[in-house]
C-alpha cells in the first residue's frame, strides 16, 4: 500500500510537471529560432545577424508584440556548419518548439537543414543563402524553406553581365573554392551568362576551403592573361588571394559576391582590391537603409555588416506572414509567405509562390576607391 | 618555363612553413614515441603571441618575433608538465598521451575563441607587399625572409643536436630512454629541453605564419599538413621532416599548376600514401617499431 502510495504520488507530480509546461506554452511568450555562426570563420556574420534579429523583436516586444504575444529569440550558434545546423534546428523544433527559425547565412547550412523543417512543419527565411538548392530541388520547390536575398545565378549572371556590357571585359577567369556550394553556384551562373554573351572564360581554377596559399593557382591564372578574375567566395580567402594576385604581379580587375564586404576585407587585403567591383544585396550609401544602420550602430557601437540588413528584413517578413495569417501555426505562416509582398530595407520584396524567392530584386554595383565601398548603380541582368 | 619556375619558387615557400612546423613533431616523437598533437596549439598561440607584442606592445618585430618563440617554448613545457609527465609517471599506454594531446590541442584552440575571440586578424605591415621582381618572376618578401629565417634556425637545431654535448644526450635519450637515465642523463630534463625547443620553433612558425596570412585561433589545424609531411620525411629525423616538408610543398604547387588545383589534396596525398606503402618507415626514417 505504501508502495501504491508513493508512486501515486510521483505520478501525480510528474503529471504536474508536465501541466507546467503546457501552461508555460499557452502562455504570453512565443519562441523564434535563430541559427548561424557565431564562431569559427563566419562568425563576424553570425554575431551581427543575432545582434539585428534580436534588436528587432526586442522593439517588436516594446510595441506590444505580436498578436498580443511577446516573441523570444532562441540563438543556437552552428559555426557555420552544415552538421551542426541540422542540430540546431533538430533543437529548436523538438526542444524549444519555435514557431519559425530565422538563418542561416550561408547555403552549405541551408541545404541539410529541410527534411527537419519539412518534418517538424516549421518554416525558415534563410537570410544570406543564395544557392538555388535552398528553396528548389530538381524542379519542385521545399514547402517549408524561404529566402530573403537573391540567389546564386542572378548574383553570378549579374556579375558576368555587368564585366561583358558596362565594364567591356571579355576573357574572364575563375578561382573558386571547389568545397563550397555557394562559390559553385555562382562560378556555374557566371560561367554560362560571361560565355553566352560571347565572352571567353580563359582560366578555371579551385581551391579548398581552409586554404591559405592560392600562388600555385594564381600562377596558371596569370599565363591565361585575363581582363578579369572573378573571385566568389568569402573575405578571408578573398584577402589573400588578392594579395597573393598582386604580389604576383596580377594587374586583373576582380570581381566578387556577397562574400566580400566586410570590415575586415580592407584592413586585412589594404592596396590589393583597389579598384575592384562586388556585386551586393544592398548598398550602404543608400538613403533608405540609413534609419537601420544608425539604429544598429547606436546600439551595438559598430557598423552592420549586410547580414543585419536582410536578417531584419527576413524579421519584417515574417511578421507580416504571421500578421496575415493570424495564426502561429507553421503550416498557416507559410501559406501566409509564398506570395506576400513586404517593403524591406533591402527593397521590395515580393516571395515567389513556386520559388520562394524573393523575385526580380536589382542588385547593387560597387566599386572599391580609396579603401572605401563607393556605390556605383543598382544593376539588373538582361 | 618562367611559369615553372615560378611554381618552384611557390613550393619552397610553402614548404619553408612546413619544415618549421614538422621539426616540432619528429623532435617530440624521436624521445617520446609519440605524435604531438598539441603543437598545432602552441603554433597558434605564437601566432597570437607574436600579434599581440607587436600591436598591443608595440615592440619591433625582431623583438617580437623572439619573445613570441621564448614564450611558446615556455608553453610547450608547461603543457609538458601538465599534460605528458602525469601520465609520463605512470607509464601511461601511448594511445593514452596522443588523446591527451587532442585534448589539449582543442582546449587551446578553444580557450582562444572564448577569450579573445574568433574573428581574424592581420599583422601589422613589416615587410612591403612589393615582391622582389627578377625577369618575370616575383619573390615575395616575406617568402624570402620565412626561408632565411627558417633555414638558420634549423641548420642551428641540426647543429645542436649533432655537433653538442646536450645534443648527444638527446639522441642518447631517443635511442632508449631507460639506459640513458642509467648512464646519468637527467632524461627528465631532456625531454622539457625538446619540448622548449620544439614550442620554440613552433612560436617563430606561428608569428611568421600568422605574418604572411592572418591569426585566426584554427591556424593550428596547417599542421596536419606539416605533420604528414614529417612522416613522409620519416618521423623521428629532423633532416627528415625538413626534406618531406619542401617535398610536400613542391608536389603540392606542381600539381595545381600542371595537372588540377581541384584535385591537388587528392594527387599529393595519393602519392604520399604510395611512398609509404613502398618505404614504411618515409624517406628518412629509421626501421623502429611503430608507436605512433
Amino acid at each position: 500500500m505504501k508502495k501504491f502510495l508513493s508512486l501515486l504520488v510521483v505520478f501525480a507530480l510528474v503529471i504536474s510537471l508536465f501541466s507546467g509546461c503546457a501552461k508555460k506554452e499557452a502562455g504570453d511568450v512565443i519562441k523564434v529560432g535563430w541559427i548561424g555562426p557565431l564562431s569559427g570563420d563566419q562568425a563576424v556574420w553570425g554575431q551581427c545577424e543575432s545582434n539585428a534579429v534580436k534588436m528587432f523583436f526586442e522593439e517588436l516586444n516594446n510595441n506590444g508584440g505580436l498578436l498580443g504575444k511577446k516573441v523570444e529569440v532562441v540563438a543556437y550558434d552552428t559555426r557555420g556548419d552544415g552538421t551542426e545546423a541540422v542540430n540546431a534546428v533538430r533543437r529548436l523544433t523538438s526542444q524549444d518548439k519555435v514557431i519559425a527559425i530565422i538563418g542561416p547565412n550561408s547555403s552549405g547550412q541551408a541545404i541539410p537543414i529541410s527534411s527537419i523543417l519539412e518534418e517538424m512543419k516549421v518554416p525558415d527565411i534563410a537570410t544570406v543563402a543564395t544557392n538555388p538548392k535552398v528553396t528548389v530541388v530538381d524542379g519542385k520547390v521545399k514547402p517549408f524553406n524561404f529566402r530573403i536575398c537573391f540567389i546564386d545565378p542572378y548574383q553570378g549572371a549579374v556579375a558576368a553581365g555587368y564585366a561583358i556590357d558596362v565594364l567591356g571585359f571579355k576573357k574572364a577567369a575563375i578561382l573558386y573554392d571547389i568545397g563550397d556550394d555557394y562559390s559553385q553556384g555562382l562560378t556555374q551562373y557566371f560561367e554560362e551568362t560571361f560565355t553566352k554573351k560571347g565572352g571567353q572564360v580563359v582560366a578555371k581554377e579551385g581551391f579548398k576551403t581552409g586554404d591559405v596559399d592560392f600562388r600555385p593557382q594564381l600562377t596558371k591564372i596569370k599565363a591565361a592573361n585575363p581582363d578579369i578574375i572573378f573571385m566568389p567566395y568569402y573575405y578571408k580567402e578573398v584577402a589573400l588571394s588578392a594579395k597573393q594576385a598582386r604580389e604576383l604581379g596580377i594587374t586583373a580587375t576582380l570581381m566578387g559576391g556577397d562574400g566580400w564586404p566586410s570590415e575586415q576585407l580592407m584592413t586585412m587585403a589594404g592596396d590589393a582590391v583597389e579598384g575592384s567591383y562586388i556585386i551586393n544585396h544592398l548598398d550602404f550609401d543608400d538613403p533608405e537603409v540609413q534609419p537601420f544602420r544608425n539604429k544598429y550602430k547606436q546600439k551595438f557601437g559598430k557598423d552592420s555588416e549586410i547580414n543585419g540588413y536582410l536578417a531584419t528584413d527576413a524579421c519584417t517578413l515574417l511578421v507580416e506572414a504571421i500578421k496575415k495569417a493570424n495564426s502561429f501555426e507553421g503550416e498557416k505562416i507559410k501559406e501566409a509567405l509564398e506570395g506576400i509582398e513586404i517593403k524591406g530595407i533591402t527593397g521590395n520584396i515580393k516571395i515567389g509562390k513556386d520559388t520562394h524567392n524573393p523575385e526580380n530584386k536589382e542588385a547593387a554595383i560597387i566599386k572599391i576607391e580609396n579603401g572605401k565601398y563607393k556605390f556605383v548603380e543598382k544593376y539588373a541582368v538582361k | 618555363m618562367s611559369g615553372f619556375i615560378q611554381q618552384i619558387i611557390n613550393g619552397l615557400s610553402i614548404g619553408s612553413v612546413y619544415a618549421l612546423m614538422a621539426v616540432g613533431y619528429s623532435l617530440v616523437y624521436s624521445i617520446m614515441n609519440f605524435s604531438n598533437f598539441a603543437h598545432g596549439g602552441i603554433i597558434m598561440f605564437g601566432a597570437y603571441f607574436g600579434f599581440f607584442f607587436m600591436t598591443l606592445y608595440k615592440f619591433p618585430f625582431s623583438v617580437a618575433f623572439i619573445a613570441s618563440g621564448i614564450c611558446a617554448a615556455l608553453m610547450a613545457i608547461l603543457v609538458e608538465r601538465v599534460a605528458y609527465k602525469p601520465l609520463r609517471d605512470r607509464r601511461a599506454p601511448f594511445l593514452y598521451f596522443i588523446i591527451s594531446a587532442m585534448g589539449v590541442s582543442i582546449f587551446l584552440e578553444n580557450i582562444i575563441i572564448a577569450t579573445i575571440g574568433p574573428t581574424f586578424r592581420t599583422y601589422p605591415e613589416v615587410f612591403s607587399a612589393q615582391p622582389i621582381k627578377i625577369g618575370n618572376l616575383a619573390i615575395g618578401r616575406i617568402d624570402l625572409t620565412m626561408f632565411i629565417i627558417s633555414a638558420v634556425f634549423l641548420v642551428l637545431l641540426i647543429y645542436l643536436i649533432d655537433h653538442t654535448k646536450i645534443g648527444k644526450a638527446i639522441q642518447a635519450t631517443s635511442f632508449n630512454m631507460k639506459a640513458s637515465a642509467l648512464m646519468g642523463i637527467n632524461t627528465d630534463f631532456i625531454i622539457l629541453l625538446v619540448f622548449g625547443l620544439g614550442g620554440f620553433l613552433a612560436g617563430l612558425a606561428g608569428v611568421l605564419f600568422g605574418m604572411k596570412y592572418t591569426v585566426y585561433p584554427q591556424i593550428g589545424n596547417i599542421t596536419l599538413k606539416s605533420f604528414i609531411a614529417a612522416v613522409f620525411g620519416g618521423l623521428g629525423s629532423l633532416q627528415g621532416a625538413v626534406i618531406g616538408s619542401v617535398l610536400l610543398g613542391i608536389i603540392e604547387t606542381i600539381t595545381s599548376g600542371y595537372i588540377s588545383s581541384q584535385y591537388r589534396d587528392l594527387i599529393a596525398f595519393v602519392l604520399l600514401i604510395f611512398i609509404l606503402v613502398v618505404r614504411p618507415m618515409g624517406l628518412m626514417g629509421k626501421v623502429t617499431e611503430d608507436k605512433a
